[in-house]
């Protein structure tokens, strides 16, 4: 038989009554200077450990016994002041000291007997409740509940008319945890903080309390910044104005720390604002959070300066104005930064939110190598989900699946087709959790980046994913309306009609691109001129305006088309080149933009067009649309009478189309060659060029051209009679 | 004395040994302040003529020189502004190199504001750009003795420069100043338009309409590829004087040669190309045959010149004759690649074309395209143009094709 099996556990407990001890007599000594005891538990950090905890409870009545610090409710109070100090212990190990702090209110409530002592009973699960809003060990969704519990147990001694404050206290700390709250109904748990919120401050007013006023400002300020009920951008706005509030009791001199936690949630509130500027919120968003790290520093509230660093990292990322790429910059330091602190073991959520907005920032980073920066993404995505467990942080881990299939969407490594299947996966992971009423946004997201994934899918018939992408995109569609969530639903347009505009290629349909024009247009009435949206927006309709042109010839929408091209094209700034969709599209465009130009007179901006587009493509994969553009340009030369240049390439798109052995790219190459050396007065050379082209045209049975061509031969042949009569 | 004094000593007196007191080729030409360039200058006669004839009409002119790299476009706009600064003292001339990011207007304003020196609204332009040289300007002017000449360029790289808002406006006032002071116009020499990219040239040529056509002189230079050849054509009708400079004839090289080495011998000598001493420490044959491989081309003469020099003095030579040629050409391949410093893919472009032999537009097959890693002969175009500027090839005379020919060092000796 082993040792010790089937035997009640003994927990030894000399260390542990000792050190309470200590920590009593320091207590007592200190007479209420929170320093000296605190200073204690730092010089005794090492004592703080696993066996304090197993010990906790059973030492009760050897202090008892002591008879060193009074009675039983004397030893009680020590328990509960050991409670609160190790519970807000900056130092050792974080999850550990809220055990300890659990265990010790734990003990203290034994002693203190609902009945006999109500109002110690009601402060201690007031506490307790706190501790368990902290808790890092356990289950999460469960702690919350113990939270919620042990406030409202709180509650029914801390009633309005006999203990308004206390009362009020509870009620602000229950609003804060229902804006936390796991289980339940998300939409209803939101409406219930706020509920608590307003409720405390029908108590705590501005000029009777202003701390506990600004406070529960604060707090209802975080509940209307996630709430799913109502209108969002009132709602959004309804925050502001709390925190805003809560500002005008704290500040800077008087409140440093809570002046700068009301400026980081500020922060975050005005990232997410919808109605006013938004190139102007997010500027807001980010002095706030500049602010906020005037008071936090690394050294004396590193918790705090974590989290104003991830808020000023999001504010960064979410920038308009500035420097695209430099934002990001910035935006990857602060997360470094706030990594720093946010230590895994110290603050397993905290941590794994920065690694999401980390990752976050990885794939959208413009410097650096793209692949390099994307694999970087899913690492940190992995990361956090270690964390971010399905039981424990449902909605984070819906977040960090969702997030894992963007990278996996936009991944350049492995197998184009099994990331995206991987993608697909994790999308339809994260909707699992984010169910429409609990998380009607994410849910949304989520919905739309699953209808992307399906746009690209490779495997499987590309008619059937089309489908499901469209029927997907109306659904995100539901959440995303304009009102409520104005840059989203702009994207989900422009997607949705991009998935129309590519079924429409396959079916020939023209109502398909009737729908994504109307969407398009939609779309840009309120896009932000310039941004990106704005850019894929114009090109979008370019793209379905030309392939309704193609249908009907409706001269207008070539006219449109183009319009819409040039108008996406002076938009779009070299930053926005690592944009995948746009990079591709780019070189076309230009191509077809650039040839329309320069046959209408604005050859310059042609010619440009021309060039870039020939460089883009000169790098890519699609010769065929090389040598086409090389054709062009050397057709703008021709145009420009630039016989030289024209000449040029007219010869190298010659040579591509001899490789590709693209005959009528070949005919027309001749054709322009031929022209060209004519005019400089190469007449045989030219006219050995217009020779193969006729008969090229003639295999090809292009009649027109043929005509053309031999009208150019003649004119040429008379050209050179006429030199060669002259006498030299 | 240090070893390295013993050192500096030794190569003074073997340059000495050449009869020479310095040598005297250089990269670019000598500044408009000193008399140098009078000295060397050789040839351009019938440009200059052309040029000089605009400038006996009232009529302001717009001039565009153009050519290859290195063909002499900078030494040429000296010339002419050095000559017109002797015989129109009442005619200032502004010399300016055309800086990074600037439109023309705004640095047409920076060139005659610097030159401007007592007019105070000129030096605040200046002044606001961030270029304080007001007071070094008087200085310079009154040194110069009411010669208003200055020269200078303003491309170092950190000058803050804040353009004007309404360039055009400003150089059109600035002007309508100088009108009052200088009857005769102002003559003002934009250089080096192509050291900017084509589309920024086009653009701004094309913004500059109306500018050029205002009211002072203008000369302009560039090379042909990419940029003027598309102004020639594009903006036809914008410059009255569209002159090409093209290689030397070598006659004019082997004058060039003796002009040079008249300008750094000891004791002055003849400069009659007949008579052998005309071209020492050269024996005339190697003198001529240095010009031959020299192809005409002012920079390629003096680079070939400095390394020639260079390697005899070295060598202690007195006398170059094919011999000691033949040395210091065969150290100046080497010596242009590395000055050169290619790049990875300009080195390939180097190896093909020294392997191949000339290529064109129209010759090039797409396998040989595809060797250099790309599709199409307007990419290798820019290399090669790198490569030529860098004197390691150069441009064929064809006028139905684009074609490039290696530069062939060390020649064959006769
Ligand atoms: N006609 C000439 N007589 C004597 N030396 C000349 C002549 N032309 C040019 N040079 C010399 O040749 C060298 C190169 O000339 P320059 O710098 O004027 O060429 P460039 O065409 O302006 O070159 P880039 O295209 O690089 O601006 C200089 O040292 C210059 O002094
Ligand atoms: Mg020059």
């Amino acid at each position: 038989m082993g040792k010790g099996f089937g035997q009640p556990k003994v927990v030894p407990t000399r260390n542990a009554t000792q050190f309470m001890r200590a920590f009593g007599k320091c207590y007592a000594k200190a007479k209420g200077d929170k320093r000296q005891v605190e200073q204690f538990l730092q010089a005794n950090l090492a004592k703080l450990d696993e066996h304090l905890l197993d010990a906790l409870s059973y030492i009760f009545p050897k202090l008892l016994a002591d008879q060193k610090f009074g009675d039983k409710q004397n030893v009680a109070t020590l328990f509960l002041v050991f409670g609160n100090t190790v519970g807000d212990f900056p130092l050792g190990d974080r999850a550990l000291n809220l055990e300890l702090s659990i265990a010790a209110y734990q003990v203290a409530l034994k002693v203190y007997p609902r009945d006999m002592f109500p109002q110690e009973w009601a402060l201690l699960q007031n506490n307790l409740g706190n501790a368990y809003v902290d808790r890092i060990r356990g289950d999460r969704a469960e702690s919350l509940e113990q939270a919620i519990a042990a406030y409202e147990l709180s509650l029914q001694v801390y009633t309005r008319d006999t203990f308004p404050e206390e009362w009020a206290m509870s009620q602000n700390n229950l609003g804060n945890v229902y804006s936390n709250r796991i289980r339940g109904d998300r939409a209803e748990n939101l409406e219930q903080a706020i509920t608590a919120c307003e409720l405390s401050l029908q108590v705590r007013t501005r000029d009777t309390s202003p701390e506990e006023w600004a406070m529960s400002q604060n707090n209802l300020g975080n509940a209307y910044s996630n709430r799913i009920r109502g209108d969002r951008a009132e709602n959004l706005d309804q925050a502001i104005m709390a925190y805003e509030l809560s500002l005008q009791i704290y500040t800077s001199d008087t409140f440093p720390e809570e002046w700068a936690r009301s400026q980081n949630n500020l922060s975050d509130a005005y990232c997410n604002r919808i109605r006013g500027d938004r190139a102007e919120n997010i500027e807001r968003a980010i002095v706030a959070s500049e602010l906020s790290l005037q008071i936090y520093t690394r050294d004396t509230l590193p918790e705090y300066w974590a989290r104003s660093q991830n808020n000023l990292g999001n504010a960064y990322q979410a920038r308009i104005r500035g420097d695209k790429a430099e934002n990001l910059e910035k935006a990857i330091a602060a997360y470094d930064l706030s990594l720093q602190v946010y230590t895994r073991a110290a603050f397993p959520e905290d941590w794994a939110r920065s690694q999401t907005n980390l990752s976050a920032a990885y794939g959208n980073r413009i410097r650096g190598e793209r692949a390099e920066n994307l694999e970087q993404a899913l690492a940190a995505y992995e990361l956090s989900l270690q964390v971010h467990t399905r039981e424990a942080f449902p909605e984070a881990w819906a977040r960090a699946e969702n997030n894992l299939g963007t990278a996996y969407s936009n991944r350049i490594r492995g197998d184009r087709a099994q990331n995206l299947e991987q993608a697909i996966t994790a999308y339809e992971l994260s909707l699992q959790v984010c169910t429409r009423n609990a998380f009607p946004e994410s849910w949304a997201r989520s919905k739309h980046n699953l209808a992307s994934a399906y746009c690209d899918r490779i495997l499987g018939e590309q008619s059937d994913n089309l489908r499901t992408a469209v029927d997907l995109y109306q659904e995100a569609a539901q959440v995303f309306t304009q009102e409520a969530f104005p840059l989203s639903w702009a994207e989900n347009q422009g997607c949705l009609a991009e998935a129309l505009i590519n079924q429409a290629s396959l079916t020939d349909n023209s109502d398909d691109l009737d729908t994504a024009i109307t969407l398009l247009k939609e779309a840009l009435e309120v896009a932000v001129p310039g941004s990106p949206g704005f850019i894929d927006s114009q090109y979008r309709l370019g793209n379905a305006l030309s392939r309704r042109f193609e249908l009907n010839q409706n001269a207008n929408d070539l006219q449109d088309a183009l319009k819409a091209y040039k108008t996406a094209l002076d938009a779009i700034s070299p930053e926005h080149y690592d944009r995948e969709k746009i990079w591709q599209a780019l070189p076309t465009t230009q191509s077809v933009l650039g040839s329309r130009l320069v046959r209408e007179g604005q050859w310059q901006e042609g010619l440009q067009l021309l060039l870039n587009s020939v460089r883009l493509l000169s790098e890519g994969d699609d010769q065929l649309a090389h040598a086409n553009a090389l054709y062009q340009t050397g057709r703008a030369h021709e145009t420009l009478s630039d016989w030289d240049n024209a000449r040029l390439y007219y010869r190298d798109a010659l040579r591509l189309y001899e490789h590709l052995n693209d005959q009528p790219g070949i005919a027309q190459s001749r054709h322009g060659l031929g022209s060209v050396l004519a005019s400089q007065g190469y007449f045989k050379k030219g006219m050995a060029e217009l020779q193969q082209a006729r008969d090229l045209y003639q295999q090809l049975d292009r009649q027109n051209r043929v005509r053309e061509v031999d009208n150019l031969y003649q004119a040429a042949q008379r050209a050179e009679q006429q030199l060669s009569e002259v006498p030299a | 004395m240090t070893a390295a004094d013993d050192i500096f000593d030794q190569s003074t007196s073997n340059v000495q040994g050449l009869g020479l007191c310095e040598i005297p080729f250089t990269e670019s030409p000598p500044d408009l302040e000193s008399e140098t360039l009078q000295y060397i200058f050789t040839g351009r006669e019938a440009e200059l003529r052309r040029v000089f004839n605009l400038f006996q009409s009232r009529e302001r002119r717009r001039v565009l020189v153009y050519g290859r790299i290195g063909i002499g476009k900078s030494a040429f706009l000296r010339e002419v502004l050095s000559v017109l600064r002797r015989k129109r003292p009442q005619m200032p001339t502004a010399y300016i190199s055309l800086p990074a990011d600037l439109d023309l207007a705004t640095t047409a304003l920076i060139a005659v504001a610097r030159e401007m020196a007592d007019d105070e609204w000129a030096q605040r332009q200046l002044y606001q750009m961030g270029i304080p040289t007001a007071k070094i300007l008087k200085e310079r002017s009154a040194e110069a003795g009411g010669n208003l000449v200055i020269s200078g360029k303003v491309t170092e790289k950190d000058l803050p420069i804040t353009k004007p808002l309404y360039p055009t406006v400003s150089l059109d006032t600035l002007l309508e100043r100088a009108q009052e002071k200088y009857p005769q116009g102002v003559v003002i020499a934009i250089d080096d338009l192509d050291k900017r990219n084509p589309s920024a040239v086009r653009q701004m040529m094309h913004d500059a309409q109306g500018m050029l056509k205002g009211r002072a002189w203008f000369i302009l230079t560039g090379h042909p590829m990419g940029i003027t050849g598309d102004l020639l054509t594009s903006e036809r009708g914008l410059f009255d004087l569209q002159l090409k400079l093209e290689e030397l004839d070598q006659p004019t090289t082997y004058k060039m040669l003796i002009n040079y080495l008249n300008s750094a011998r000891i004791n002055k000598g003849s400069t009659d190309p007949d008579d052998p001493r005309s071209v020492l420490p050269f024996t005339p044959e190697a003198a001529k045959h240095f010009c031959e491989v020299s192809l005409g081309k002012p920079r390629l003469f003096n680079r070939l010149g400095n390394t020639v020099l260079d390697t005899a003095a070295n060598m202690q030579a007195t006398l170059i004759d094919s011999e000691v040629l033949a040395q210091g050409l065969k150290a100046a391949a080497p010596e242009l690649r590395e000055r050169a410093a290619l790049s990875v893919q300009e080195e390939r472009v180097r190896a093909f074309l020294e392997q191949r032999g000339p290529i064109s537009d129209e010759t090039i097959t797409y396998e040989d395209l595809e060797q250099l890693g790309l599709r199409s002969f307007s990419e290798i175009l820019p290399f090669l143009e790198r490569l030529e500027a860098a004197d390691l090839a150069h441009q064929l005379d064809q006028d139905d094709s684009k074609a490039f020919a290696p530069i062939a060092l060390p020649p064959a000796l006769e």
